[in-house]
């Protein structure tokens, strides 16, 4: 055989051929004679084969199935065994991923836990150097839910709010417990750690909170720089700078921490620059000499950290937008 | 388990002769052992895959295992299994008459002599296109092969049936006994 469609003709006649791939062999055998006869015997072979009868008596038939039936019947104990033995299996499977849910579940309880008491235990020494233990008798984790709910909260310290307080868009920063008012003696060592938050609330809380930080420093430098020490009341001036500065001390030192964690080299160093001046003006005695608070604004410019502070604001503000 | 018993019943009323053929043919002849086996085919059907698996789908489950039962058969000595057939062959009642019989004979015994002649998986193949008229696909299933080597293993079995007819009917031309 030279044609190159017999193969075909053998799928053709089984109809395993597309449509077009059969109309093209049906075109073929037409023409090729060779190929027709190859058609016809292999009609021929499967006449033969298909018209092969089986030597199977009629009486043979019903026998054999009464005899599969009755074998199935006469056989429950191996399908019983079988029965059991896959419950048994299923049981044991059943146990087995019970137990891997289990250890699952208890040691995802466990990490939250431990990670929580690392958290829960490190404030402890700082509030422990209190200058008040009195006050603040410990500062264990069951001091926590006091601080929030201290007849004192942060805002209660705060000044009247100013202009600029309000016009900046802000969110509302979760209430943390460490924005204490400190007491006079105690403000750079009764600093209550700050607790562990989610790294998402923690940063845009910390964002938050840094922009709010800026403006209000950026208007206590400002005010500072218009205090008239050749006026009579100059020192009754300079005592609303010095109330403010303590209180913007703890969140600068504060936020600057947050920053140094979050690798923020930019705020934090600004924050670091700011913290001395602040502390000065913190520490500045009721009437304070001319040239004490020359010095503080001449550091003040030379640093040019009030044009920085309000372009780092309005940056973090934007941000938060 | 009732109803599931009727199912089985049906199956094997309708599929019994076509496995019992199948097998005889694979087998060339020894209706007996096909006959043997078809039962044990439908037996283990019972007794452990029926039920889980659509009616469908247990006629290529009873071809596979009935295939593998022959292949088995295959591997043994096949000279007693012969002689009693032969036996038993013998002793079977006849219900039509010599004349019809002798023809149906010979020409089963022909069909049987030829397909020998093919290797076993072209054998299988071509019976299960031919007389159980399975698709390649289908039959790519129950002989757990590509459908590509089903049309080649059928076209291969057609050839070499065809050369080995022609080469007969030409000694029988050349004998004077015609077909």
């Amino acid at each position: 055989m030279n044609c190159n469609f017999t193969e075909k003709v053998s799928s053709l006649i089984d109809g395993e051929l597309a449509a077009t791939e059969a109309h093209e062999v049906e075109h073929h055998l037409l023409s090729c004679s060779e190929c027709q006869q190859l058609r016809a015997d292999f009609l021929n072979l499967r006449s033969r084969i298909v018209n092969f009868e089986t030597s199977l008596p009629p009486e043979v038939q019903n026998p054999a199935l009464k005899k599969i039936l009755a074998r199935k019947r006469a056989v429950p104990a191996r399908g019983l065994r079988w029965s059991f033995a896959t419950q048994a299996v299923a049981f044991a499977s059943l146990l087995i991923v019970a137990a891997i849910i289990g250890l699952l579940v208890y040691s995802g309880n466990r990490k939250p836990d431990s990670k929580q008491a690392a958290v829960v235990q490190a404030p402890s020494p700082v509030p422990a150097a209190s200058a008040e233990p009195s006050a603040e008798p410990s500062a264990d984790t069951t001091k926590q839910p006091d601080a929030k709910a201290s007849p004192e909260p942060p805002k209660e310290n705060e000044p009247a709010p100013k202009g600029g307080d309000e016009n900046t868009p802000r969110r509302n920063p979760v209430k943390r417990p460490l924005a204490r008012e400190p007491k006079p003696g105690e403000q750079f060592a009764a600093i209550p750690e700050i607790p562990e938050l989610p790294e998402h609330v923690r940063s845009a809380d910390a964002e938050t909170m840094t922009a709010l930080h800026f403006e209000k420093s950026e208007t206590l430098l400002r005010s500072f720089r218009n205090v008239r020490m050749d006026e009579p009341g100059a020192a009754a001036e300079v005592k609303y700078e010095r109330q403010r500065a303590r209180q913007l001390i703890v969140q600068n030192m504060m936020l600057r921490r947050e920053a140094d964690a979050a690798g923020d080299v930019q705020v934090s160093s600004l924050l670091e620059n700011l913290e001395p001046i602040l502390i000065d003006i913190a520490n500045l005695p009721d009437r304070p000499n001319a040239d004490a608070v020359r010095t503080i604004r001449e550091r003040v410019e030379r640093k040019n950290i009030v044009p920085l502070l309000r372009v780092n604001s309005t940056a973090l503000a934007r941000a938060l937008d | 388990m009732a109803s599931e018993d009727e199912e089985f019943t049906m199956l094997f009323q309708d599929f019994y002769p076509s496995l019992c053929r199948f097998l005889e043919c694979l087998l060339g002849g020894r209706a007996p052992l096909a006959q043997d086996l078809a039962q044990e085919s439908f037996l283990q059907l019972h007794r452990t895959a029926w039920g889980t698996m659509p009616v469908g789908e247990a006629r290529f489950w009873l071809y596979r295992v009935a295939r593998n039962m022959a292949i088995n058969e295959f591997r043994k000595s096949n000279t007693r299994y012969r002689l009693f057939d032969r036996v038993v062959e013998v002793m079977r009642p006849r219900a039509r008459n010599p004349e019809q019989e002798y023809e149906t004979q010979e020409r089963n015994a022909m069909v049987l002599e030829m397909l020998q002649t093919l290797p076993e998986d072209q054998r299988t193949a071509l019976l299960l296109r031919e007389q159980e008229q399975l698709s390649y696909r289908e039959i790519g299933q129950v002989l757990n092969i590509s459908e590509s080597k089903v049309k080649v293993d059928i076209f291969r079995a057609r050839a070499s049936l065809r050369e080995r007819w022609n080469r007969v009917s030409a000694l029988s031309k050349c004998a004077g006994l015609g077909n």
